[in-house]
């Protein structure tokens, strides 16, 4: 085709097209590329002779790393907008966790460190089987700050090559320390401003996250159509993680609220209401607290939980929380205990009708609070159920606990009832 | 808790003042002591570790505590009634990497509120960053003015009890050094006289363990009937060992195992074999355990844990086929 008579060029293109003539000339062309020849029929020119390759410029301040986050919550949305968005690089996401994933890390921890441990280490081993090069962790000030250095080295003593993005190195820098991690181990290129803004919006994110779970809890357990709060709630998880800007995220916040309130249900004006309490990653996580969210909402209780990143980090001030829990505390016990202590004595104020204490096996902090938490309990005459969660899959016995504590719970309620 | 300005000496009327001899009395016991005794005031020690005291401690603590901290509630319980007031310091974690574990943060309130029926008083002052001597001093000198003292007496008594605290630690070194030179004094000779080697093993625990003589006491009784010298961790000069633990480790955040493990790598070529001893169940011993039982490599090394049982026996089997390993392998038995 391409040696047929072409038609007259306009006058114009007479120079292209000699051109393209020219070097068809000088490159007798395969069979293939021949039938890719195209005649523009507007022109009557051959518009070009190699199909242009779409070639997508690189960004520059991308990087081509993938990071995994340890499972945790809710917070996978943010989680990823955190990489993507703020460090630009790549987000691998991890499916449900499964029996396998506490086994494997379970297998590979010393018997008594406490349970995210071995919950965060199942996570690892997935992630780094799926494919991720950057794992991250982060630093606090009990267990948690020495977390990230001991899972790399199981890890490694496994055979896994990979980086650690792991907070608690440099912790004594500060922000500035975290800052240089992400660029040395994820992104070297980052746009440091453009990333901020987008911490600050992933910061929003959480926030958002936990406001609409508190309204989750608050109402879920009295929906008129089973299952239709989890819906909305999954969708709201999809479309944050599908955000990109700080307008996505306040879009889905605000389309999630409204699906919610339209929703019918049947709350009475005296629900049982119950005050979750407990330490950071089990008292919300519900893989490891074996779905305790969902089995206290299907019956039928308004749920509390004051516990969450927003009032823990974006929101944590501690000295002046704890003047609310001044009778029972001094000093602060623990990183997470101010809170636990301060949530159970405003839910003892406001007249909660139990409180559920849940902790990991073998946390320190938690294990000290519980000690305090018999005196509140004492003293409001709001009994408590004590919960501690090792890397045990069944639920059986805490249907049992719940059901117990439930009926108790009622009893009570309809006795004292004025 | 911010401390009432202007100061008001709001402790005056405390003068016998009961110390427990558990957790960080084997740290800081010489420093507490001199403190109160240079304001003038009484201080009562709660009587060695003991079964009864482990056991009310028991039944005083959740199920899930270690038994360090079910024994410390035993030793308060024993001052009941004995002091005016018990003492009861927060030592906080604010330093990255000389922190504690939170349970010697958060223990005045734990005890407060266990012993809240009780009518017991808790003395208590907050240390948030040991390596910050500022800090700390002033902490200290606070806590003396709320008892009483001016500025000028409280810095004076700290002043002493911080040298009681340099003497003890001195002397600890001290006693470490003789049992290593004494090691390595009868290795030559046995090398000489072609008799059997003497086997020198690194006791590495908290000194609340390895200093508590019914804690752990059965432990060195079996090691010295088996003819073993051991040669404790803990005693090794804390200074040293913290610096020389960065070999080992970034982010590790508590001071004590710090000690601990840069004790291991300052001695560990002048011992035969190591024994990591654990409160069950210790927090941070849960993961430096497993870390050092990782990463240090050529020596044999055993890990116990103790709990409140009573019976020693298991405990004694153990400890005997590990000197037999030891013995065994000096002689070349084992391969590599």
């Amino acid at each position: 085709m391409a040696d047929t008579p072409q038609s007259p060029a306009p006058a114009a293109h007479g120079q292209l097209a000699a051109k393209a003539a020219d070097s068809t000339v000088a490159h007798p062309l395969g069979a293939l590329e021949r039938a890719r020849v195209v005649v523009s029929p507007a022109t009557g020119r051959r518009a070009s002779l190699w199909e242009k390759r779409r070639r997508k410029r690189r960004d520059k301040h991308r990087s081509a790393k993938k990071c995994a986050f340890f499972r945790y919550c809710y917070y996978d949305p943010a989680f990823k907008y955190f990489i993507e968005q703020a460090l630009g690089a790549e987000y691998v996401a991890l499916p449900a966790s499964t029996k396998q994933t506490i086994e494997a890390g379970a297998q590979h921890s010393s018997d008594y460190v406490c349970t995210p441990f071995k919950h965060i280490l199942g996570d690892y081993i997935e992630a780094l089987d799926a494919g991720a090069d950057v794992l991250v962790q982060f630093g606090g000030p009990c267990r948690l700050g020495y977390y990230g250095e001991l899972q790399e080295r199981i890890l490694r003593d496994m055979g896994y090559e990979f980086d650690m993005l792991n907070f608690s190195v440099d912790i004594e820098e500060g922000a500035i320390g975290w800052a240089k991690q992400c660029m040395k181990v994820v992104n070297p290129n980052v746009r440091v401003g453009a990333g901020l803004l987008k911490l600050a919006s992933c910061a929003n994110m959480v926030v958002k996250l936990d406001a609409a779970r508190d309204f989750y809890l608050a109402n879920a357990g009295f929906e008129r159509e089973r299952g239709s709060f989890a819906r909305v709630w999954e969708s709201y998880l999809e479309a944050l993680r599908a955000a990109t800007a700080d307008r996505d995220v306040n879009n889905a916040y605000r389309e999630a609220m409204d699906a919610f309130r339209a929703l019918p249900i049947d709350k009475p004006a005296d629900p049982i209401r119950i005050g979750v309490v407990g330490e950071m990653f089990t008292a919300i996580d519900e893989r490891s607290n074996l779905e305790l969210d969902s089995k206290l909402l299907a019956m039928g209780v308004e749920v509390h939980r004051m516990m969450n990143l927003t009032n823990r980090w974006i929101r944590y001030n501690e000295p002046n929380l704890r003047v609310g829990a001044k009778d029972y505390i001094g000093y602060d016990m623990g990183p997470t205990s101010t809170l636990t202590i301060a949530a159970a004595v405003r839910y003892g104020r406001e007249g909660l009708d139990g409180l559920v204490h849940a902790k990991s096996a073998g946390c320190t902090p938690e294990i000290d609070c519980a000690a305090v938490l018999q005196r509140v309990a004492q003293d409001f005459e709001m009994p408590c159920l004590y919960l501690t969660f090792d890397a045990q899959t069944s639920d059986t016995g805490l249907d049992t606990r719940l059901e117990a504590f439930y009926d108790m719970l009622a009893m009570k309620k309809e006795k004292t009832r004025p | 808790m911010a401390l009432p300005h202007p100061l008001k000496p709001d402790l005056a009327w405390v003068q016998r003042i009961g110390i427990p001899r558990a957790l960080l009395y084997w740290r800081y016991g010489e420093l507490w002591e001199a403190f109160f005794r240079g304001l003038g005031r009484e201080v009562v020690l709660s009587p060695e570790t003991d079964k009864a005291i482990v056991e009310e401690g028991n039944a005083r603590s959740i199920d899930e505590c270690c038994l360090a901290s079910k024994a410390y509630m035993g030793h308060v319980d024993a001052l009941k009634g004995r002091c005016d007031a018990v003492f009861v310091p927060s030592y906080a974690s604010c330093h990255p990497h000389a922190g504690f574990c939170t349970k010697f943060q958060g223990l005045p309130d734990l005890v407060r509120n266990t012993f809240r029926d009780d009518g017991l008083d808790v003395v208590s002052l907050l240390v948030s960053d040991i390596r910050d001597k500022k800090g700390t001093e002033r902490a200290v000198v606070e806590l003396g003015m709320r008892l009483g003292a001016t500025a000028k007496q409280a810095k004076a008594a700290y002043a002493a009890g911080l040298h009681a605290q340099k003497a003890a630690d001195k002397r600890r070194a001290a006693a470490q050094a003789v049992a290593l030179q004494d090691l390595a004094r009868r290795r030559t000779a046995a090398q000489a006289s072609g008799g059997p080697a003497p086997l020198g093993i690194l006791f590495v625990a908290h000194p609340y363990i390895s200093h508590d003589s019914y804690l752990c006491g059965s432990m060195a009784e079996a090691f010295e009937r088996m003819g073993a010298t051991l040669v404790l961790a803990d005693e090794t000069p804390h200074d040293r060992a913290y610096k020389r633990s960065f070999d080992f480790s970034r982010t590790l955040p508590w001071v004590a195992n710090r000690e601990l493990i840069g004790s291991i790598l300052m001695l560990r070529g002048q011992v035969d074999g190591i024994v990591l001893v654990s409160a069950f169940p210790c927090g941070p011993d849960s993961m430096t355990d497993d870390a050092i039982m990782r990463y240090v490599q050529g020596l044999p090394i055993l890990n116990l844990t103790i709990d409140a049982q009573s019976g020693t026996a298991g405990v004694e089997t153990r400890i005997e086929s590990f000197v037999d390993i030891l013995r065994y392998q000096k002689l070349g038995g084992y391969v590599g």
